[in-house]
């Protein structure tokens, strides 16, 4: 049977990990978001 | 706008709406964040491999230039990919980080970016950058494959693919959500970094050249 071989318990807590991985994803996207600002072509025909 | 509804919508399903996992709690989900940046990460190499085909085929700026905003676009992901699935790590594995075969071959993608996007700076004549990063470009994504296939071709601390038969669809419907979501910044970043790529190009080689002359030009 499947179930037999999964483990038994689960991990208590771990929202600070949650939080820590959704703010570096969101940092990380909104930065470089920012940097295409800063580098896009003023003033140029595209 | 819809880009940034669809990030929170999933952001809000992933975070509320979707129940702890069995084993894992709450810890888990990280994994609708993981997943789809790695999967953008891995798109983007394909896509800056067929641009690379695709100009020493027909040479053409555009293709060019598509090949330099996926290769950073795609480096930017699997940063930020791998970042998260080192976090992961920790509670569920115990460590950050393990050189097994899914994060090492993941390492190596992201070295490999990197040393793309540094060998597009370090060449001035846009023609003779193209070409070397075309072949670059190509000589890389054999690293893509690997990275895929690495859990099922060898014994790794990662878990293999899962699919609709062996996730509730309380956990894969939120995660085909983010995958959109992470898709549609994707193609906005992707967009936005190949007008500037393509901008730079035409700064540097002043006058466009008609449909072929490059090809021509590269072939000589």
């Amino acid at each position: 049977m499947v179930l037999a071989a999964v483990g038994e318990g689960r991990i208590q807590g771990g929202w600070e990990y949650v939080r820590a991985a959704y703010g570096i994803a969101w940092t990380g996207m909104t930065l470089y978001a920012i940097s295409l600002w800063v580098r896009w072509p003023r003033g140029e025909r595209q | 706008m819809l880009t940034v509804a669809m990030l929170a919508l999933g952001a809000w399903l992933a975070l509320v709406k979707a129940p702890p996992e069995r084993e894992m709690g709450d810890v888990y989900r990280i994994m609708y964040a993981h997943v789809p940046l790695v999967q953008m990460a891995l798109l983007a190499a394909t896509i800056n491999c067929a641009c690379s085909v695709v100009y020493l085929i027909r040479a053409s700026w555009r293709t060019d230039s598509l090949a330099e905003a996926s290769a950073e676009v795609g480096l930017v992901f699997a940063v930020l990919g791998t970042a998260l699935g080192s976090i992961f790590g920790r509670p569920t594995w115990g460590v950050y980080w393990a050189w097994d075969p899914r994060l090492t071959s993941m390492a190596i993608f992201i070295v490999a970016y990197a040393g793309y996007l540094a060998l597009r700076r370090f060449v001035d004549d846009p023609e003779k950058r193209a070409v070397w990063s075309a072949v670059a470009g190509i000589v890389i994504a054999v690293d893509v494959p690997i990275v895929y296939f690495s859990v099922r071709w060898w014994k790794s601390l990662h878990q293999v693919q899962s699919s609709t038969k062996t996730v509730d669809p309380a956990i894969y419907w939120p995660l085909r959500a983010n995958i959109l979501a992470y898709f549609l910044l994707f193609i906005v970043f992707l967009g936005i970094r190949y007008a500037i790529a393509h901008a730079a190009r035409r700064r540097e080689t002043t006058v466009p050249e008609p449909a072929g002359s490059l090809s021509r030009a590269v072939a000589s």
